[in-house]
């Protein structure tokens, strides 16, 4: 089965910034895939790589079986994009925009568009320049969900939604899920992510940093231990995967690589336990991990 | 001791209320404006040197005065284009017939853009809402404009002063002509202050000032041909019928200053009755559905572009239309003036031929500016992020350049026919001569491989310049300019006139059309467009 995206090695610099520095990225098909990472990590310039709006400076970048950059029109014809920072033009409504973007793509679903505009409850009739950032967003929303193309580029699609617009995106998502469609997101928004992605890839400073599912993720990071024993806890210090440990005398407190976290129970419990909370990575956690944590990221890379 | 020292430092910000703030934020204008006032006030100073020592030159006895007083005293095309003929008692009035509505133009558009830049423009964007947030009155940001625009039309009263007093214009009179024209600037900078409050957005505000520029720029022309009652609804009627130099009238100025105030308050009341980003007129609600004819780039082009489209072809139809009326009485003119005939590019003996000739190439030069500001819109879209979901869709690079191209390069063909047209059909008229209309169509048209060659050089440097696009563009039509208009009077080296593409436009009617300077012009003009294309293409978007 080929890959719908599949990125390797990509760079790409502007003067003296290296914004991408081999980048790799692999999208399968009818897969929603979460695209992270901090501002500037380099998101939005392997989106705009993808759109072939800009050249690779190397690294091998195939889409739907094509060259961004040399297959583009007909690769567009396929794919619908929502950028994260709308600007429409001021004079033209948006109901005006959505239709235009839809015949530019090659044709649109008028059914399916008057449902989108009611779901998003957006008036088409206002002047672009009278929208808020919100309701731009949903006009660039509905553009790119009105299509049936068969790949959605998504970049933070959802910056300025409120809550109730955030869940209508997310059933949408859904939607375009069971209908086998691929989706490359990206996002800010854990929630969004933990409730919509099968695969997630983490970037940093135009990196990859990481790639998997959900839960392989989850497996590569720490649990939280507190821990209350009838003997003296001792030697947990020395088990491989531990770290940040505070003892004293029968409580301890640490935190163990999910991996190996077998071997540190069963030594627990050869003390006697007499409490123990265990609380799994939050995503949260594991994201500020890759995002913030410099020596972390360093090692993985070197790995 | 601390709490005391704070309440002495609140008290007069919360006294003073609605306008606290208006003394930081003038200065913070002031310091926004601190390149693009010169520019206006530079402008305004030019005109008038140009003007000044030129009529001085070629009408500097009694007796040309009187000829002059004659010919264009009794010509009602000129009047209407003027001002009234009494002005032309003295040489320094001749100058203010002549260049006053210009003036009056120059300071009116410069207000306008200062005062709805720092009120509606500003709302719209929302940069006033952060300002406003801090502590500054309701009225602040208001009050602070219109101050700005007070100090701007000071600032171009003594400009006017100093110039007209350094040619050697009488001092009096010349300060009479800078206050006049600063009164104005000051009406039309109090009328934006009340658009501001009447419309949503900054388009509607340009709009509506510029129409009223407009329409007090005909008042005027009415009255002065007519019995002169008109004139006086005219804020530039006001600054003519002060009569500098010929009477010297001050107590006019009392009318700009009245109206100012008046506005000023109006404008002033008004804001208390809206909301922040609200326009006392609510923008209308447009269409639901797209238009079959927004389903292309081409579409899209023409939608974005068709209104200043628009009013260039009609400003330039009009501007070549006064041209024309003027073109059947431009014999006896040069007759009673033989200095002008060196002026014209085919000397006395075919006065009026060169005289359309050189009035055409002018206009066609403008042409040319519209094709530059239209071909650059591809870049305004670039920059503004615009582009980037187009050319995400199934729009080729070629289409979407394409589509913003042939809006420039088919509308400066049409803009150039309305230009043949304009002064065809008010020569025509003059002469009862229709066949002055596709004469003179005709005439305008061989321009375009020159107006299509500037278009190539600004789409050569969007493909592979992009960031200097706009300067390199606009540098080389301001040269084009320079040439056309000074390159003779200053004897400019040869090869100066050669770089520019109009010096090989065959000047018709009086320089017979020969087929190989266009194409050669025209060979070029597509070569550049060509390499634009192929620059464009290659490049990234969006940098």
């Amino acid at each position: 089965m080929t890959s719908t995206i599949s990125v390797a090695g990509l760079v790409k610099t502007f003067g003296p910034t290296r914004a991408l520095d081999g980048l790799d990225l692999e999208v399968k098909p009818g897969e929603v895939h979460g695209f992270l990472g901090p501002n500037g990590s380099g998101k939005t310039t392997t989106i705009r790589v993808l759109l072939g709006l800009l050249r690779a400076d190397a690294g091998t970048v195939h889409m739907l079986a094509g060259d961004p950059w040399s297959d583009a029109v007909a690769l567009h014809r396929r794919l619908a994009y929502v950028p994260g920072d709308v600007t429409l033009w001021p004079g033209i409504t948006g109901g005006e925009v959505i239709d235009l973007m839809g015949r530019l793509r090659g044709g649109l679903d008028r059914r399916r568009r008057d449902e989108l505009l009611e779901r998003f409850d957006l008036d088409p009739r206002k002047k672009a320049r009278a929208y808020s950032k919100g309701n731009r967003q949903k006009v660039a929303l509905v553009a790119g969900l009105a299509s049936d193309a068969e790949l959605l580029l998504l970049d933070e699609p959802t910056s300025g939604l409120d809550p109730l617009m955030e869940a209508v995106f997310q059933q949408c998502i859904h939607e375009v899920k069971r209908e086998g469609r691929t989706v490359l997101l990206s996002s800010h928004i854990l929630a969004e992510v933990e409730a919509l992605c099968d695969r997630v890839s983490i970037i940093r400073l135009g990196r990859t940093v990481e790639s998997g599912t959900l839960g392989e993720l989850r497996h590569l990071t720490r649990t939280s231990i507190s821990v209350e024993t009838a003997q003296p806890v001792t030697g947990i210090d020395a088990l491989p995967g531990v770290h940040d440990v505070v003892m004293d005398h029968t409580t301890a407190r640490f935190d163990v690589d999910t991996q190996h976290l077998d071997e540190v129970v069963r030594r627990l419990s050869a003390l006697g336990v007499r409490s123990l909370t265990s609380s799994p990575p939050t995503l949260e956690e594991m994201f500020l991990r890759h995002y913030g944590d410099e020596e972390t990221s360093g090692k993985k890379d070197v790995a | 001791m601390t709490a005391v020292a704070s309440r002495v430092r609140t008290t007069p910000a919360t006294r003073s209320g609605t306008t606290s703030g208006t003394g930081t934020l003038l200065r913070f204008m002031l310091r926004r404006e601190r390149f693009r006032l010169p520019w206006w006030l530079l402008g305004a100073g030019l005109l008038l040197a140009f003007q000044s020592t030129g009529s001085q030159r070629l009408y500097g006895t009694p007796e040309d005065l009187a000829k002059l007083r004659e010919t264009m005293g009794g010509n009602v095309t000129v009047v209407a284009l003027s001002g009234p003929k009494e002005l032309l008692e003295t040489i320094g009035g001749e100058v203010v017939f002549e260049i006053f509505s210009y003036l009056a133009i120059v300071v009116g558009l410069m207000s306008m853009f200062m005062v709805a830049r720092h009120t509606r423009s500003d709302e719209e964007t929302g940069r006033a809402e952060v300002i406003r947030s801090a502590r500054v009155g309701r009225h602040a940001p208001l009050a602070a404009a219109l101050c700005l625009a007070g100090l701007a039309n000071l600032a171009a009263a003594l400009v006017v002063f100093a110039t007209a007093a350094g040619t050697g214009l009488p001092v009096g009179g010349s300060a009479l002509l800078g206050l006049a024209t600063a009164g104005v600037g000051l009406t039309f900078a109090a009328l934006t202050a009340v658009a501001a409050q009447v419309f949503e957005n900054t388009r509607a505000v340009y709009g509506a000032v510029a129409l009223a520029l407009g329409v007090a720029y005909v008042l005027r022309a009415v009255g002065d041909v007519g019995n002169g009652a008109l004139s006086w609804l005219s804020p530039i009627g006001w600054g003519q019928r002060t009569f500098p130099y010929s009477d010297d009238r001050w107590w006019p100025l009392l009318l700009p200053l009245a109206a100012t105030a008046l506005l000023g308050a109006t404008a002033l009341a008004l804001l208390d009755r809206r909301d922040f980003g609200a326009g006392l007129l609510p923008s209308r609600p447009g269409r639901a559905t797209a238009s079959r004819a927004l389903s292309s780039p081409l579409g899209l082009a023409w939608r974005l572009q068709r209104g200043s489209f628009a009013g260039w072809a009609i400003g330039l139809f009009l501007l070549a239309a006064s041209y024309g009326s003027f073109g059947n009485s431009v014999e006896q003119y040069v007759a009673d003036n033989p200095e002008i005939a060196d002026y014209l590019p085919g000397g006395g003996d075919d006065v009026v031929n060169s005289y359309l000739g050189l009035t055409i190439m002018l206009t066609a030069l403008t042409a040319a500016a519209f094709g530059i500001s239209s071909a650059l819109r591809a870049r305004g879209e670039e920059t503004s992020g615009r582009a980037e979901p187009v050319l995400a869709t199934a729009t080729s690079r070629w289409a979407w350049l394409g589509s913003h191209l042939t809006v420039a390069l088919l509308g400066g063909a049409v803009v150039l026919l309305a230009i043949g047209f304009g002064e065809g059909l008010t020569y025509g008229l003059s002469v009862s001569d229709a066949g002055q209309i596709p004469r003179l169509m005709g005439v305008a048209l061989v321009y375009l491989p020159a107006v299509w060659l500037v278009v190539g050089v600004a789409v050569l440097a969007f493909g592979w310049l992009p960031r200097a696009a706009t300067a390199v563009a606009w540098a080389v039509f301001g040269y084009c300019a320079v040439v056309a208009l000074f390159a003779e009077s200053f004897d400019l080296p040869d090869w100066v006139g050669r770089a520019s593409p109009f010096t090989h436009i065959p000047e018709a009617p009086f320089e017979s059309v020969t087929a190989t300077p266009l194409l050669i012009v025209g060979a070029l003009a597509v070569a550049l467009l060509a390499a634009g294309f192929i620059g464009f293409r290659r490049r990234d978007v969006g940098t």
